[in-house]
Parts: C-alpha cells; sequence; structure tokens
C-alpha cells in the first residue's frame, strides 16, 4: 500500500473509533436514565474498579512521591531550595502524576479486564443471549462500568495523591533532612483546592474514557480468542493515548 | 404466525438470504433445516431482532418486527425464549443463577417463589442438584439442558432452537429432541428448530422448510419431504456429496 493508502486507511479507522466511541457514550447514558435502574451492578463495579485497585494506586502513588522527592530535592540542592521539595511534589501529585499515573494503572488493571471480559462474553454469544432474554446489554453491561469508573475514578485520583505526598514526606523529611514544618506549609501555602479540584476535573474524564475504551473494544469483538488478545491490548494502548492526549487539552483549558 | 415477506440479506458481497417467503405457523414445531453456512441462523437472529433484513419485512403476529423501535422489540424478546447453539450460559454465574436470571428480571417473584421454579424447570430438563454447578464444570449436554431449563423459565410464547442436537451423543440427541416434543405439547408453543439433524427432523417436525443459496427450495410437511423428488432435498436427507448441492 502507498503511503497515502496508509494515511487515508489510519485516519478512517480514527474517525470509526472516534465515531464508535461517541455512539457508545450516547447509547449507555440514554439507557442509563431508563428503568430498571441498576444500582447494585454499579455497586458491584464500584468495588471491582475501585476498592480492589487501591493497593495499587496506593503503591504508585507511594513510589512516584518516594522518587519525585529524591529527583526534586537534587535538583533544588543545586540552588539552595531544598525546602521548595515538598510544594512541588504537592503540586505536581494533584496537578498532573496523581490523575495521569492512576488512570493509567486502572487501565492496565480494569480496562483490560473490561475488554477481555466483554470481548469473551461477545464470542461466547452471552452478550446475544442476555438480548434474547429481553435485557438490554448496553444497560446491563456497559453503563454500570462507565458510571462505576466516573464516580470511581476522583476517589483513586485523592489516595494515589495522598500516598504520593506521604511518599514524599518520607525521603525529604526523613532521610533527606528537610525541616518538617517547612515541608507541610510550603505545600499548605502554595497548592490550593483549586490544584486538587483540577486534578479530580481529569480523574472523571480520564474514568470515562478508560470505561467508554474498555467497553467499546471488547463489545464488538470479533474473531475468537485472537480478536479478545487484539482487542485488549488495542484497548489499552488507546486508553493510554487518549488519557494523555486529554491531559494535555485540559491542563491548557484549566490552568 | 412469523411471515418473512420478501426478505433479503448479505455480509458484504456474500449473499445469505434472497428474496425470502416464508411462513411459521402459530403452535407447531417448524424445522428450518439446509447444509451450513446458509443462514439458517440468521432466521433466528432476524425473529429476536438481533439482525434486520436489508430489504423486506419480519411479521410476528402482524405487526412488522423491521419498524419496531426498541421498547416494543424488548417486549417482544420478554415472550421469546432461545436456546444457543453451545448454549451461551454466563459463566460468571452458576445453574441457578443462570435460570432465574430472567425470572429475576422479568418478574416480581419472591426469592422462594424464583427457587421453585428454577428446580422445576430444571426437572423438567432431567437435571438436579447441580445449582452450585458453574458453566465450566459441566458436560456440553448438561449445558445444553440448563440452556434450555433458562429459555423456559419465563414459559415464552414462541421458542427458538439453533442446532439443539449437534454436537451430542446420540442418546443425548435422543433426549433433548423429546425434551423439545415435550415441551412443545405440554405447552402449545410456537417453536422454531434449526437443524441438519434429518432424523430428529422427520420424527418431532410438523413443517420443514428446507433453504439452500440464500432461497427456501422446499417447504412443507415431513411426509412431502421423504416423497418428493427434488434433487436438492434428495440430495441432503440421503447425505450424498454428489448432487446439485456444492460443497466448495
Amino acid at each position: 500500500m502507498n503511503p497515502f493508502g496508509y494515511l487515508g486507511s489510519f485516519v478512517l479507522n480514527l474517525l470509526n473509533t472516534l465515531g464508535g466511541l461517541s455512539t457508545m457514550l450516547w447509547d449507555a447514558l440514554r439507557w442509563t436514565v431508563r428503568p430498571p435502574f441498576r444500582f447494585k451492578l454499579i455497586l458491584e463495579q464500584m468495588e471491582s474498579i475501585g476498592v480492589k485497585s487501591v493497593p495499587v494506586v496506593i503503591f504508585t502513588g507511594m513510589f512516584t512521591g518516594m522518587v519525585f522527592g529524591y529527583q526534586c530535592y537534587f535538583g533544588f540542592h543545586y540552588f539552595g531550595a531544598e525546602y521548595m521539595t515538598g510544594m512541588v511534589v504537592a503540586l505536581a501529585m494533584a496537578r498532573e502524576l496523581g490523575p495521569v499515573l492512576s488512570a493509567i494503572m486502572v487501565t492496565a488493571r480494569c480496562g483490560s479486564a473490561m475488554t477481555a471480559e466483554l470481548g469473551t462474553m461477545r464470542v461466547t454469544e452471552q452478550i446475544d443471549a442476555l438480548y434474547s432474554l429481553a435485557v438490554e446489554p448496553l444497560q446491563y453491561l456497559i453503563s454500570p462500568r462507565i458510571i462505576a469508573s466516573v464516580l470511581i475514578m476522583p476517589v483513586l485520583n485523592l489516595i494515589t495523591v495522598t500516598f504520593g505526598i506521604v511518599g514524599g514526606y518520607v525521603v525529604v523529611v526523613k532521610w533527606l533532612g528537610v525541616n518538617s514544618t517547612i515541608f507541610l506549609e510550603n505545600i499548605s501555602y502554595y497548592v490550593g483546592l483549586d490544584d486538587y479540584l483540577n486534578g479530580t476535573v481529569k480523574a472523571l474524564v480520564f474514568g470515562l474514557i478508560l470505561s467508554v475504551v474498555g467497553c467499546y473494544k471488547g463489545y464488538y469483538v470479533s474473531g475468537g480468542a485472537l480478536g479478545v488478545g487484539q482487542a485488549t491490548t488495542q484497548s489499552v494502548v488507546l486508553s493510554c493515548i487518549l488519557i494523555l492526549l486529554f491531559d494535555y487539552i485540559i491542563t491548557a483549558l484549566l490552568f | 404466525m412469523i411471515e418473512f415477506v420478501h426478505t433479503s440479506k448479505s455480509f458484504g458481497n456474500h449473499i445469505v438470504h434472497r428474496d425470502i417467503n416464508l411462513k411459521i405457523p402459530k403452535g407447531k414445531i417448524t424445522f428450518i433445516i439446509g447444509p451450513s453456512g446458509t443462514g439458517k441462523s440468521v432466521f433466528i437472529k432476524q425473529i429476536i431482532g438481533l439482525m434486520k433484513p436489508d430489504s423486506g419485512r419480519i411479521m410476528i403476529d402482524g405487526e412488522d418486527m423491521t419498524r419496531m423501535d426498541e421498547k416494543r422489540l424488548l417486549s417482544i424478546r420478554s415472550k421469546l425464549g432461545l436456546l444457543f447453539q453451545n448454549a451461551a450460559l454466563f459463566d460468571s454465574m452458576n445453574v441457578f443463577e443462570n435460570v432465574a436470571f430472567p425470572l429475576i428480571e422479568h418478574t416480581s417473584k419472591t426469592s422462594r417463589e424464583i427457587r421453585d421454579i428454577v428446580h422445576k424447570k430444571l426437572l423438567q430438563v432431567g437435571l438436579k442438584d447441580i445449582d452450585q454447578k458453574y458453566p465450566s464444570e459441566l458436560s456440553g449436554g448438561m449445558r445444553k439442558r440448563v440452556g434450555l431449563a433458562r429459555a423456559l423459565a419465563l414459559t415464552p410464547e414462541l421458542m427458538l432452537y439453533d442446532e439443539p442436537t449437534t454436537g451430542l451423543d446420540p442418546i443425548m440427541t435422543d433426549v433433548v429432541n423429546n425434551l423439545i416434543e415435550y415441551t412443545h405439547k405440554s405447552t402449545n408453543m410456537t417453536s422454531v428448530v434449526i437443524s441438519h439433524d434429518i432424523k430428529c427432523t422427520l420424527k418431532t417436525a410438523d413443517n420443514i422448510a428446507m433453504i439452500y443459496n440464500g432461497v427456501v427450495v422446499a417447504q412443507g410437511t415431513p411426509e412431502y419431504f421423504q416423497s418428493t423428488d427434488n434433487p436438492i432435498v434428495k440430495q441432503f436427507f440421503t447425505g450424498s456429496a454428489d448432487g446439485p448441492i456444492k460443497i466448495y
């Protein structure tokens, strides 16, 4: 295929995927507001996506804060501004690292699982079975996952940010010897509620992205086990790309 | 009654149905037979609304399915039961939860009533004491019977079977076949069976329609199919590789 052919095919695939994602989101929202309301399924998904992801995001937040504390300390050390380390760690965690890293970890843990689970249900006709039993699959399978992801991601983000700051505190204060009061005072002086709220907005959007992409790629799988495997890979890659892309867009709009 | 009126369906360049006219009478068992890959299952998918024909109409009791909105389609589907070729049980649920699923979704029965109905339906298909087993722990025949119990849970007015005996041993084939006959007679429902099992077809069917190359090549009673000179029907019934049915 010539380069124009590749470009044309890439653009068509991209538009097709974006169209599919938008349609799925719209359909899922339409089915969400129609009875029967699936509160139990939403809670189950919140447990699966949220509660079970807590150890992973604690680990991610803690070590990111620790390593970031180290790097910032050595950077600031060159011009004697080590006392600013706490503020930079907290600011970076709240605005950027918390929402992005927690979303990427949840994509790896739950977005991929959504695609694999729904994909397997598709190829084994379980989605068709739901349909034949007069239960709308979009309402039963997709809406609860999307709602749960959007609701739970800000909470996971908050946990990541909190443990990131704790990790930074441990390294910078306990191991590198920066004064504890200065570390905490700088955080409370320079990092405002706005920074946390903007991080929360990002977490909401990322929760939407990872769940819609995970569901879309799984729901429309074809090609048996091979298709499920490929869809799962595509789902994680596409979610991560969209998360990074929207991270920039939201940052440019909000800050 | 279900009626396919001049329906056509194709996937890309592959034409599956061309100008199909088929009547499925109420209260009878209609078998749709034909070689593999001739679009038999497409009939069932069109009846439950999973697929729409490219052209033509599908009438259910005088209503055109192709023009129904989602709400109406959902209410129509709650009167249908479908046994999938591979049973399509929900693998995250055990046997009890699978059979209870339509009852929980569509009725306001108490958990005791649901339990009684589930056990009755499982007994009806010859199964007991397997409530807690998961689909992965069941044999093919058992899965099919649980699938049948789930499809029958709401006592549907129309029961659809997609190759119910494919992959089963001869004894289990007869058991499933008897079940189809028994459930049909005991509830007087309309049944549509997709099959290429000649013996079962002749034994159980009230009406048979044979599809080949996208068209209905013959339609009638089992007696008609046994006596017809149609070369396509004859080749299919004798299971011969030689004849008008192309293998490649």
